[in-house]
């Protein structure tokens, strides 16, 4: 089988969140860059709130110092991930001019550090995740600056969303009736997860809610389920995805991911063209060095889909 | 540029009485449990246990970017950041202080993810860990 490198195709990259059981503990953040450049990735994204020291309002140095260091591991940085916490105040929910000023800010810093994609995780309302209504008002309202410095906004698809959801029209509704091509969706491969989860994950250091016990089991057990989105489905909204989490918990000895099925969800970003990031977003056991490891695992698996285009061979 | 942290929530670097000549009390240094930075208004709820006694979020007081708040009035400032990169220092008063030696000393910080459903909210971490205390 011959590669296709000519093509075009995704790049690889890694979100700087999977280095969080080392981040500031093994590893700085020029460390975290130095492995990213070293595996091969040529794209970086990064936690605005995690990474970036004095947020949201670095010193001008950092940002200086910032760009040194994407020069000197030759990295390209992609997506900057922040938030939109809508539960910010204990007494009310945010308002949508509070929500503008927080995302016109993430947007603007993402440009001066070089970003071209802002994630606002937005704060939810329901069981399916469907997002605070304000979503709406806030983003109409960035999107004038967000066009200007050519940035773009895009709200993560992730688990327990499916992609035929009243979550992802509402999305592309705003895209059809504005016409812009400045807002799209970030969509998280764990929603194809199509085998229960038998690794550990980040998070189960956290007690979500009711700390009681039998519920705790109900919920961890909920939380191992998959998804099981046919990944055929992301050709139908491939055109408006700007950023791709490429999620997983663990990687095997023989390079395969146990939950997610890497190969049809590379045919279906090389079928339609997909020239994005493919960002290596790892959150199984934050055990030291271990995220080092993974993501190269996990690189070399994409990497070698990419290169023989997809399940096909 | 940041400074590196301890691997474990609860910091060993920070642990001692306070109070001089005689110790009023005793402080701890706790990372912010959650992989990102946090507004402090997130923040709803902390305990602090060493030694099996109990110190409810009354009975801490805050520093974080050099100014020491009650806990009440953190969770209800708008502008106060608990950085990724920046450990806590929770101080509690007790006449004496601690006894120099090995405590066993446990934390417990909760707050409101907004992107989980209300249902499952708010999230807690806990931790605990044996600490020296020199002085």
């Amino acid at each position: 089988m011959s590669p296709r490198p000519t093509s075009p195709r995704p790049t690889l990259g890694v979100s700087l969140y999977s280095y969080g059981g080392d981040y500031l503990v093994t590893m700085t953040l020029e460390d975290c860059l130095a492995d990213v450049a070293d595996m091969g990735a040529t794209d970086v994204e990064i936690l605005s709130d995690t990474h970036i020291p004095g947020y949201p309002n670095p010193d001008p140095a950092w940002i200086d110092h910032w760009h040194s260091l994407l020069e000197r591991y030759r990295l390209t940085p992609t997506c900057y991930s922040s938030w939109l916490d809508t539960r910010l105040y204990r007494d009310r929910g945010l308002e949508a001019a509070e929500a503008q000023a927080i995302l016109l800010r993430d947007v603007e810093l993402a440009h001066r550090l070089g970003f071209r994609i802002v994630r606002p995780k937005i704060g939810v309302v329901s069981l399916d995740l469907a997002p605070d209504p304000i979503w709406r008002e806030t983003v109409l309202g960035v999107l004038p600056k967000a066009e200007e410095l050519d940035v773009r906004i895009a709200p993560e698809i992730h688990a327990p969303t499916p992609i035929r959801s009243a979550v992802v029209e509402g999305y592309l509704e705003l895209v059809r009736e504005t016409g812009t091509d400045h807002f799209g969706l970030l969509i998280d491969t764990g929603i194809f997860q199509a085998a229960e989860r038998t690794a550990t994950h980040s998070d189960a250091v956290y007690v979500f809610g009711d700390p009681e016990p039998a519920l705790r089991e109900r919920v961890e057990r909920e939380m191992r389920k998959p998804l099981a989105v046919d990944p055929r489905e992301l050709a139908d909204v491939l055109p408006y995805v700007v950023h791709v989490h490429a999620k997983f918990w663990e990687m095997t000895d023989m390079l395969t991911d146990p939950h997610i099925p890497y190969a049809e969800i590379v045919t279906v970003l090389l079928e339609g063209g997909y020239t994005g990031s493919l960002s290596s977003e790892y959150e199984g056991a934050r055990d030291l060095y271990r995220a080092s490891d993974m993501l190269r695992r996990q690189q070399t698996m994409l990497r070698t889909l990419l290169d023989r285009g997809g399940e096909d061979g | 540029m940041s400074s590196m942290l301890e691997r474990e929530i609860i910091q060993q670097r920070g642990f001692r009485n306070v109070g001089e000549p005689t110790p009023t009390g005793f402080q701890v240094a706790v990372r912010c449990p959650y992989y990102r930075g946090i507004w402090a208004s997130l923040l709803e709820d902390v305990e602090l246990t060493v030694d099996g006694e109990r110190y409810g979020a009354s009975a801490i007081r805050w520093t974080l970017g050099g100014q020491t708040y009650e806990s009440e009035r953190l969770f209800s400032t708008r502008e106060v950041r608990w950085p990724f990169d920046e450990p806590a220092l929770l101080t509690v008063t007790r006449p004496g202080g601690l006894e120099p030696g090995l405590h066993e000393v446990a934390v417990s910080v909760t707050w409101r993810w907004s992107y989980i459903p209300v249902e499952m909210q708010p999230t807690t971490c806990r931790a605990q860990r044996a600490l020296v205390l020199v002085r």
